[in-house]
This record gives C-alpha cells, sequence and structure tokens, in this order.
C-alpha cells in the first residue's frame, strides 16, 4: 500500500481546512473587544446619565449576560424592561430610598435577592467588571429610568454609593 | 532506539533532559540580555505572528504531546498488566508499542517544552514574574517531578525484555510511572487553575495563601477533566498509529495485528470519552461556583457559538465510531444479520446531531440581544440545555448500541434464558430511551438550578446505568456462547482506517478549541480579575481566527506524530523490533 502516508495525510490536512471553514464561513465572525472605561464629567445631565448607563450595561458592565431586556421564560436574572419599577417596589419594602437600594444592588447584590432568582450576581464595583463611580450611577440613572423616576446624579450621588460600598466591604463580600 | 541497555537508556534520559533543560535556560539568559527591554507595561512582541499566536501554537502543541505522554502510560501498563496476568503475547506487544510510542514521544514534548519555557518569561516577562511570585516553588517541584518521571519511563521501557520473567514488578514501575504522571498533571493544573479561578491572593496580587493559590476552584475538576482526555486522546493517538501501519503494512499479519490494536485503542478511547461530560459538568459547577459571570460568559456569551462548533466536532466523532463500527460488521462472521438495523441508528444519530447542533443563543454581541432578544423564538427551544442534554444522551446511547451489536454478533446466545434475554434487552434500550425523553421534556418546566443540578445528572445517571444493566446481561447472556466464527482481524476496508484517523484528528482539534475556550474565558485577564492584559493582543478574535490557529496547530501536531511514527518503523527496520535490550 504504497502512498499511504501521503494519503493519510491528505486526509488530516483536509479535515482540518474543513474545520478551519466551517469556523470561517458558518460562525459568526466579531471581536470581543476588552472594555474602555468612560468619564463622566460633572454636572452631567441626568439624561446624559441614562443614554451612558444604556451603553455601559451593554458593553462594559456585560449585564445583559443575565438580564435580558423583556420577561423571558427561563431567565436568570429580572428583566431591564420594568427594573425602575421593580427597585421603586423593592427600596419602599426594605424601608430603604430608591437610590440606596439601586446602588446596593449594584455593588453588593447578595445583600437583597430578588424573589425566583438565585444570588448570582458579583459586585460590579470589583474587579473583574471594575466600574468607576461615574459609571455605577450612569448605571443606576439607566436603571431608574426603566419605569421610575431618576434620582441618581453626579456627583451628588456619590456619598450613597460610597455608603453602600463601604458597608459591602464591612461584610467582606467576595 | 536501536537495542540499549537500561544503564545506557537511563544516561541517554537524562541527558536529553538535561540538555534541554540547559538550552532553555541559556537562551532566557542570552535573549534576556540581547533582546530590547520589555515596555513598560511589561511584554516583548514576537515577529510577524506576535507574542500571542506564537505561545498559543506552541502552548496547544506541548499540551498535546503532553496529553500523549500522560495518557498512554495508563492504559499501556494496564495492558502489560492483563499480559502478564492471562499470559497473552498479543497484549504484551500491544503494551511494548505503546510504550515504545510514548517514550520516543516524550524527547519532542520535552524540546517544545522547552521553547514555552524561553517564550513565555521573555514575552511576557511582568506575568510570568507575578506567576513566579505566587506559585515559584511549584515550577521547582515540577522540574524535579520531571527528571524523576523522564527516569521511570526510561527504566520502564528499556527494562521491558530484561524484566520479562518478572513482571509484577515491571508493572509496579509502570504504576510509579503514572504517579509522576498525575503528579506533573497536578501541578500543571494547579498554573492553569491560578491564571481562570484564582485564589491565595489580594485584590492587589499580593500572595495571602500559596496553599490556596494552589488549591483554586479548577484545580481538582480541571485535573481529573485532563486526566479523562488525556487517556482518551492518547488511545486515540495509538489507533491512528495503529491506522497509519495497517495502511502501509506489506503482511496480512501485521494488517490483522494492528486492525486489532486500532480497534483496541479506539474502543478504549470511546469508552473513557463517555466520563468526559460528566467531569466536564463537574469542571462547569466549579467555574459558576467561582464566578456566575464567567461561567455565562463561557457557556452562552462570545462564545456560544464555539459550544454549537463543539457539538459539530463530537457529533463527527461519533459518527466516525459508529461509521467504523458498521463497516466492522463486516468482518465478524455472522455481522450481516445486523446490517438492518444499520439505516434505524444512523437516522437516530442524525436527528440528534441535528437538535445537538442548535445554538441556544445566536445573538453574536450583546447589541444584538438588545436588537433581537437573547434566544430565537423557535430554535431557541431546541437550543435550550434541556433538548440538548437529551439528544446527547440519545447519541451516546446509539453508539453503545452500535458497539454491543458489533461485540456479540458473531455469537448465538446458548443459554436457556436468551428469549428472555432479548426481551430483557428491548426493555432497557426502550425504557432509558422513553425515561430520557421524559426527563428532558420535564426539564422545559423547572428552574435552571433544578435543570442544571438535579435533572441533568438523572439523565446522565439512566444512560451510564443502562449500559452498566446491558453490559453485565449480555456479559451473562454470551458466556459459553456459540461462536459463528472468530474475528478476521485485517479483513477490513482501509476506509475504515480513516475513520480512526479521523475520530483521533477531531478530537485533538476538539482539545485545542476548548483549550482556547477555557483561556478565552478570562477575557481580558492574565490572571482573572488580578492581573490585566494590556497587551495589543488583549482581546478575542473571531471564531474563524480561532478556527484557523487551531487547524494549524493540529496539522502541526500530526505532522511531528507522522514524523514520530515514521522513524519508529525506520528504527524497527534498522534493528528487528528495536528498543530495550533483553
Amino acid at each position: 500500500m504504497k502512498g499511504g502516508a501521503i494519503k493519510l495525510f491528505i486526509v488530516v490536512v483536509g479535515i482540518n481546512i474543513f474545520f478551519a471553514y466551517i469556523g470561517l464561513y458558518f460562525l459568526p465572525q466579531s471581536q470581543s473587544l476588552p472594555p474602555k472605561t468612560i468619564k463622566v464629567e460633572k454636572g452631567i445631565t441626568q439624561d446624559e446619565l441614562v443614554t451612558l448607563g444604556e451603553t455601559i450595561i451593554f458593553s462594559k458592565g456585560q449585564c445583559m449576560v443575565c438580564h435580558p431586556m423583556k420577561q423571558e421564560t427561563g431567565m436568570r436574572a429580572p428583566a431591564i424592561a420594568t427594573i425602575g419599577a421593580e427597585i421603586v417596589k423593592s427600596a419602599k419594602e426594605r424601608n430603604m430610598t430608591p437610590e440606596a437600594y439601586v446602588f446596593e444592588a449594584l455593588v453588593n447584590p447578595g445583600e437583597y435577592v430578588q424573589k425566583g432568582f438565585e444570588n448570582m450576581m458579583p459586585p460590579v464595583h470589583k474587579p473583574p467588571t471594575s466600574l468607576t463611580e461615574g459609571e455605577l450611577i450612569a448605571v443606576a440613572a439607566f436603571l431608574q429610568s426603566k419605569g421610575a423616576n431618576v434620582t441618581v446624579s453626579y456627583p451628588e450621588s456619590i456619598p450613597v454609593l460610597q455608603e453602600q460600598i463601604k458597608i459591602e466591604a464591612k461584610k467582606g463580600g467576595k | 532506539m536501536a537495542d540499549v541497555s537500561v544503564k545506557k537508556g537511563l544516561t541517554k534520559g537524562l541527558i536529553k533532559l538535561t540538555v534541554l533543560l540547559g538550552i532553555g535556560f541559556i537562551f532566557l539568559f542570552v535573549l534576556g540580555r540581547l533582546l530590547p527591554a520589555p515596555s513598560e507595561d511589561g511584554y516583548r512582541v514576537f515577529p510577524v505572528i506576535g507574542s500571542r499566536v506564537w505561545v498559543w501554537i506552541i502552548a496547544q502543541l506541548h499540551l498535546n504531546f503532553a496529553a500523549f505522554v500522560l495518557g498512554v502510560p495508563i492504559f499501556a501498563v494496564s495492558m502489560e498488566y492483563l499480559s502478564w496476568r492471562r499470559s497473552d503475547g498479543r497484549l504484551d506487544r500491544i503494551a511494548y508499542d505503546f510504550t515504545k510510542l510514548f517514550t520516543l514521544a516524550y524527547t519532542i514534548t520535552a524540546s517544545i517544552g522547552t521553547i514555552l519555557l524561553i517564550s513565555l518569561p521573555v514575552l511576557y516577562p511582568k506575568f510570568m514574574d507575578h506567576m513566579m511570585r505566587i506559585l515559584g516553588p511549584t515550577w521547582w517541584l515540577y522540574i524535579v517531578v520531571m527528571y524523576v518521571e523522564v527516569m521511570v519511563c526510561y527504566y520502564y521501557y528499556y527494562s521491558w525484555h530484561k524484566m520479562k520473567n518478572n513482571k509484577g514488578a515491571h508493572v509496579a514501575i509502570g504504576g510509579l510511572l503514572n504517579i509522576m504522571g498525575v503528579i506533573m498533571l497536578l501541578i500543571t493544573s494547579s498554573w492553569v487553575g491560578y491564571m481562570t479561578t484564582p485564589g491565595g491572593v489580594s485584590e492587589t496580587g499580593e500572595l495571602i495563601s500559596r496553599w490556596h493559590a494552589i488549591k483554586t476552584h479548577m484545580w481538582i475538576p480541571l485535573s481529573i477533566h485532563r486526566l479523562v482526555a488525556n487517556v482518551v486522546f492518547g488511545a486515540g493517538i495509538a489507533a491512528s498509529y495503529a491506522a497509519y501501519r495497517f495502511i502501509v503494512s506489506e503482511t496480512d499479519e501485521d494488517r490483522a495485528y494492528y486492525d486489532w490494536m486500532g480497534y483496541t485503542s479506539a474502543m478504549i478511547s470511546i469508552g473513557f470519552s463517555l466520563i468526559l461530560p460528566g467531569v466536564g459538568y463537574l469542571l462547569g459547577v466549579e467555574i459558576y461556583s467561582f464566578n456566575e459571570q464567567m461561567g455565562i460568559q463561557l457557556m452562552g456569551g462570545f462564545f456560544a457559538w464555539l459550544w454549537v462548533m463543539q457539538a459539530i466536532l463530537i457529533g463527527a466523532i461519533l459518527m466516525f465510531v459508529n461509521y467504523y463500527l458498521w463497516i466492522s460488521l463486516n468482518k465478524m462472521p455472522g455481522g450481516e444479520r445486523y446490517f438492518k438495523y444499520v439505516k434505524y441508528l444512523f437516522i437516530v444519530m442524525l436527528l440528534g446531531y441535528a437538535v445537538w447542533l442548535t445554538p441556544h443563543s445566536i445573538a453574536l454581541s450583546l447589541d444584538e440581544a438588545r436588537k433581537m432578544g437573547t434566544y430565537h423564538p423557535v430554535l431557541g427551544n431546541l437550543g435550550v440545555m434541556a433538548a440538548k442534554n437529551t439528544a446527547v444522551v440519545i447519541t451516546y446511547l446509539v453508539t453503545f448500541l452500535s458497539f454491543a451489536i458489533f461485540k456479540m454478533s458473531n455469537k448465538e446466545p446458548v443459554v436457556s434464558w436468551a428469549k428472555l434475554g432479548n426481551a430483557l434487552r428491548i426493555i432497557i434500550v426502550a425504557g432509558s430511551t422513553v425515561a430520557v425523553l421524559a426527563i428532558g421534556v420535564y426539564s422545559y418546566m423547572v428552574s435552571s438550578s433544578v435543570r442544571v443540578k438535579v435533572l441533568s445528572p438523572i439523565q446522565f445517571g439512566v444512560f451510564f446505568l443502562s449500559i452498566i444493566a446491558l453490559f453485565i446481561l449480555d456479559a451473562k447472556m454470551f458466556k459459553n456462547a456459540k461462536i459463528i466464527g472468530a474475528p478476521r482481524w485485517g479483513k477490513m476496508p482501509e476506509r475504515s482506517q480513516y475513520a480512526l484517523i479521523g475520530i483521533t484528528v477531531t478530537f485533538t482539534w476538539l482539545m485545542g478549541m476548548m483549550g482556547y475556550m477555557r483561556s478565552g474565558g478570562r477575557q481580558y485577564w492574565h490572571v482573572y480579575g488580578i492581573i490585566k492584559d494590556t497587551s495589543p493582543d488583549a482581546f478575542l478574535p473571531t471564531h474563524g481566527f480561532a478556527a484557523v490557529v487551531t487547524s494549524i496547530l493540529t496539522v502541526i501536531f500530526f505532522a511531528l506524530m507522522g514524523l514520530l511514527f515514521y522513524g519508529i518503523m525506520k528504527l524497527e527496520k534498522k534493528g528487528g523490533q528495536g528498543g530495550a535490550k533483553a
């Protein structure tokens, strides 16, 4: 069976070309770039914060990995579309301001978990997400805008945010 | 490797390893002085292809060879043990052939390891400084264990004929070789485990507890996963070797032997691969428990489509296996009685494959998810775990059936309860299929937590119970069975051997891709959440690019393997069987 080795080599190369072809032409082609830190300027309006927050939840925040926009069967985390109203409701139940509650949900998420969901969210001010104070306030503004009034602003909300970060640090969260 | 005494063999091994390590350290020293200083954030750039692609190819090639030299000894020793207990010369020959393969492969493994040893500190000095600060002592332990392992390996190989009358002691040396291999695996897995699921350090990367930096979430499940995968891979390579030898054989005797070797190796490979989904599940659980976000990103984020690719690859492997087994019926006297079932098995395989291939989330980016929703309105129902697990279990069940049919195809049971036995077999197969389907349907109605933690393990449990039950039943039913005729080893068409090669090439490609995914799960981090990747390569490339790199390194790997196979044949021609001196 002379030439067997050559035939085998052709088979090996052929299979590899086939798999590379599937990878190149049957799978979607896109790169995943590292996120850029967004600079939030003093005096930014609430509308601008909301727009910025939306950009962050779809990019650096990676919120959409778990949170769907609309209600879906089997969703892992609450839907974004009505989350502002949920924030107001839950804050009232827990005797907190919506502002404090939304920051707690971002930096100390294990403290209170919505019924029907699991405690799986990491504190997003810490690595690997590492949102800055400005970015966190922008995300909070966007979340509030989904069914409620936006009460957070930059830099006025920083003390409330820092208070929640302190509570999380004392708890020694992951 | 023509006839060499044990002492000479050991000296050869010692010199080879020391020379390679010496070359590594000299190059590190010289390059460190000759090359320009690294950039401010700690990188040097490899010319033309860039540092990432270079390290990617070298690391994966090293991993492939390491998997081979760690995996093959496990079943080489098992075969030797069986040959010793059963006084079976054919098993002894296959064990020796395997040993010859991995002993020669050690040199290539160590050579590629040396290139990696030079590349990493030169191209990524800051990152490697951190790794040495945190896990440095494990690296020195690695070198010590490597020396011991190579010495034991060479002793095991070169003493083969000398210790032919002391098989018990020789098998024990083989056992020691495997213990060394497992220690090596544990050490290297601790490095990868630390990079992906770090522990034992502060948020700024200061060492708090070295033991916790070793004992990370990923460490043990990754080690188990690699151990099993190494056996699957090692056996697959041995099957490829047998296929290669079968194709180039010039005598019927050789063809018969290599046909048997190919079959035995392939079945060991596939048998062990049945465990992989289970240990992969354990690995997944640990990743989720370390960081849900990482787990979700790996399973359904940027990598969602690579799971579809994984399904294509595993499905292809199972198709190759089934095809090989169906062709193999030709060499079994009486095998023709089962030809009629093949088409039904094929249809079920195709249906299972189609469901398995259906992607869950077809949105590629978060932007797309915003526009179209996370899941496809129709296909999303088939793309979920409930359907996929069911499809996977059913295709595995079909593969086991193909194997069971092949095994019994030249036999006829003589036990008085043969009819009842056959009825029981039908009940087990039908019952387990219905149970797996029912659990699959029920999975749609429960929370993801119940689905993942309870129902998926039950589905796989049903599968394993059914194959164990079938295995035991067949063993009893076909004990002292009437043999229609002995298998006609060697009477196989050449295309069957390409199926064997196809299994191994696909598995190697799969290993490359899964390695990329595991590494890519860290995204833009060298050590997740601790050391950021700020190099120009700190992004995940397109799936097409990843596929091309994986194909290139797989071809390089098989070219090197081809050289190894060719080298063994050359040596055999030169010095009879070659190798150890009697």
